[in-house]
C-alpha cells in the first residue's frame, strides 16, 4: 500500500524510463526502473524545487536511492528537519 | 608504507622470474606466462583467500604493496596480478558457501587465475550495465556473451561474467556470474597489438555454456552492490599501485644510472634543469604515493562508500595517479634524452614505461571520471573533503 505524496511519485516518474505506467509504491525499485545515476544530481534538483528541502550529502548513499520508499524517507525527514528549523 | 616481509619476498620472486622475461614478452606482446607460473608456485593468486580455504589470507594493503613491487618490474604483469586479486575480492565477498568452498582453494592452490568479463560492444565502458541477458534453462543459467577487451582470456582459468539478470527490465540489473574454462566454449578472436601493456595480452572473447545457480555472486543482480564495495574501489586502488610502481621503478633506475660511475663522468649532476627534473618526478611519485595509501585507508575505514564525497575521492585517486605517473616519467625523459629516454634496451626502461603509462588515463578514460566528478561535485555544495 502506497503511503508516498503524489507530488513525490509525479515528481519521480520522469526518471523511471521503465515504470510503463505501473504504480509507484514504496516498493519500487529505482535502479530497476531506470534510474541512473548520472541523472542523481538532476534528481536532487528536483526534490528541491517539490519540496523546498535540501539533502545533506550524508544522506546521498546508495541505500537512499534503492526504492522510492527509501527515497521518500529520506526527503520527508529532510522536511521535518526544516519545519524544526525554520 | 610497507607490505609484510613475507609477501614481499614472494613478491620478489616473481619480480625476479619477470625481469627476465619482460623485454621478450613486451616485444611478441604476448601473455608473461612464467611470471604467472610463479604467481601460482607461490600462493601470491591467493594473496586474498583467507587461511581457512589455504590462502595466505593477506588484505588490500598486501595487494596494493604487491601491485606496486611488480609494477616496478612490468606494469602488464603488475595490471594482470591487481585485476585478478580485484576479482578474488568479489568471490571471498560475495560467493555463496558452496562456491567459495569449490572456488577459494583451487585459487589459492595456484590453479584458478581469474579474468574479468565486464566490457561489451556499444555500452562505451558502463560498468553497471550490460545489454546480454543471462538465460535460464533446466535449472542452470546459460551464458552467450561477447566481449571485445578481456585481459589475459587466452590463458584464464576462470572469468567472473557480467551479464543482465534473467528477465531484467532495465540494463541498470546486472548479475555476475563465475565460470570456469571447462564449463565455457571460449573462442578468442582479434589481435592484439597495442602501444604499450603489450603483455597484459588482451583479446576479443566469445563465451558460450551453462553454469549451475549457485556460481551467481551476490544473488541476481547484486553486481551494482559488488562493483560499488569491491570492484570500483579495488580497480581505482590497484591500478593507481601498479602505475606508481612503474613510474617509481622509472625513477630509480634513472637515479642508479645517474649516480653510477659512468654516469657521474657523463651527466652534469650540478645542472639545474636536471636536479630539477629529478625533483618533480619525485614530487609526483610522492604525492600519488601519499594519496594512495590515504584513499586505502578511507575506503577501509569509512562508514559508507556510496556518498559522493568518498567517490570523488576514489575517481581523484585514479585521475591523478593516471596523469601524475606519466609525467612523471615524461619528465624523467626529458632529463636523460634520446639515448636513455627514448630508445629501447636503456637501462631506464623509460622507453616502455612511457608507452605503458599513456594507456592509464585511457583506462576507464579519465575524461568520463570528470563527467562522473563533476555531478558528484554539484551534489556536495559544502565540500566534504575526506
Amino acid at each position: 500500500m502506497s503511503t508516498l505524496d503524489p507530488r513525490f511519485v509525479a515528481m519521480l516518474e520522469p526518471f523511471l524510463p521503465f515504470a510503463a505506467g505501473e504504480p509507484i509504491t514504496e516498493e519500487s525499485d529505482l535502479r530497476e526502473l531506470g534510474l541512473d545515476s548520472m541523472q542523481a544530481i538532476e534528481l536532487m534538483f528536483a526534490v528541491e524545487d517539490t519540496f523546498a528541502v535540501v539533502l545533506p550529502d550524508d544522506a546521498l548513499t546508495e541505500h537512499t536511492f534503492a526504492t522510492a520508499g527509501s527515497l521518500w524517507q529520506v526527503v520527508s525527514r529532510a522536511m521535518g528537519d526544516s519545519v524544526v528549523t525554520s | 608504507m610497507t607490505a609484510r616481509p613475507e609477501v614481499t619476498a614472494l613478491v620478489e620472486r616473481v619480480c625476479a622470474v619477470a625481469a627476465g622475461h619482460v623485454d621478450k614478452t613486451d616485444d611478441l606482446a604476448s601473455f608473461p606466462v612464467e611470471a604467472l607460473d610463479e604467481l601460482r608456485v607461490t600462493g601470491l593468486l591467493g594473496l586474498l583467500v583467507d587461511r581457512a580455504h589455504g590462502g595466505l589470507g593477506g588484505n588490500l594493503r598486501d595487494v596494493l604493496a604487491a601491485s606496486i613491487q611488480l609494477g616496478r618490474v612490468d606494469m602488464s604483469l603488475a595490471m594482470i596480478f591487481a585485476m585478478h586479486c580485484q576479482q578474488v575480492a568479489a568471490v571471498v565477498g560475495y560467493a555463496e558457501p558452496k562456491l567459495a568452498d569449490e572456488l577459494l582453494p583451487e585459487i589459492a592452490a595456484g590453479r584458478v587465475y581469474l579474468a574479468s568479463v565486464t566490457t561489451e560492444a556499444g555500452k562505451g565502458g558502463h560498468l553497471l550495465s550490460s545489454e546480454t541477458e543471462l538465460g535460464v534453462a533446466a535449472g542452470e543459467l546459460t551464458i552467450d556473451r561477447f566481449a571485445p577487451i578481456v585481459t589475459g582470456g587466452a590463458v584464464a582459468d576462470g572469468f567472473l561474467v557480467t551479464m543482465r539478470s534473467p528477465g531484467a527490465r532495465s540494463a541498470n540489473q546486472v548479475s555476475l556470474v563465475y565460470a570456469h574454462r571447462d564449463q565455457l566454449e571460449v573462442t578468442a578472436s582479434g589481435d592484439w597489438q597495442p602501444m604499450g601493456m603489450r603483455a597484459s595480452h588482451s583479446l576479443a572473447l566469445r563465451l558460450t555454456g551453462r553454469v549451475p545457480e549457485h556460481q551467481v555472486l551476490g544473488g541476481q543482480g547484486g553486481f551494482r552492490q559488488i562493483a560499488l564495495q569491491t570492484f570500483a574501489p579495488l580497480a581505482h586502488l590497484g591500478w593507481s599501485a601498479c602505475w606508481l610502481g612503474t613510474a617509481t621503478g622509472a625513477l630509480s633506475r634513472v637515479l642508479r644510472m645517474l649516480r653510477s660511475p659512468t654516469g657521474r663522468g657523463s651527466a652534469d649532476l650540478d645542472s639545474e634543469l636536471l636536479l630539477t627534473r629529478l625533483s618533480t618526478a619525485r614530487q609526483r611519485v610522492d604525492t600519488v604515493h601519499a594519496l594512495l595509501w590515504h584513499t586505502a585507508d578511507v575506503v577501509e575505514s569509512a562508514p559508507e562508500l556510496s556518498v559522493p564525497r568518498v567517490q570523488l575521492l576514489l575517481n581523484a585517486l585514479k585521475i591523478t595517479a593516471a596523469e601524475q605517473c606519466y609525467q612523471a616519467v615524461e619528465a624523467l625523459i626529458d632529463a636523460v634524452g634520446l639515448r636513455h629516454g627514448y630508445l629501447r634496451g636503456s637501462v631506464t626502461g623509460l622507453e616502455r614505461a612511457h608507452r605503458d603509462l599513456r594507456s592509464a588515463a585511457l583506462n576507464y578514460s579519465n575524461d568520463r571520471l570528470h563527467l562522473a566528478d563533476g555531478k558528484l561535485a554539484l551534489l556536495d555544495p559544502d565540500v566534504h573533503l575526506v
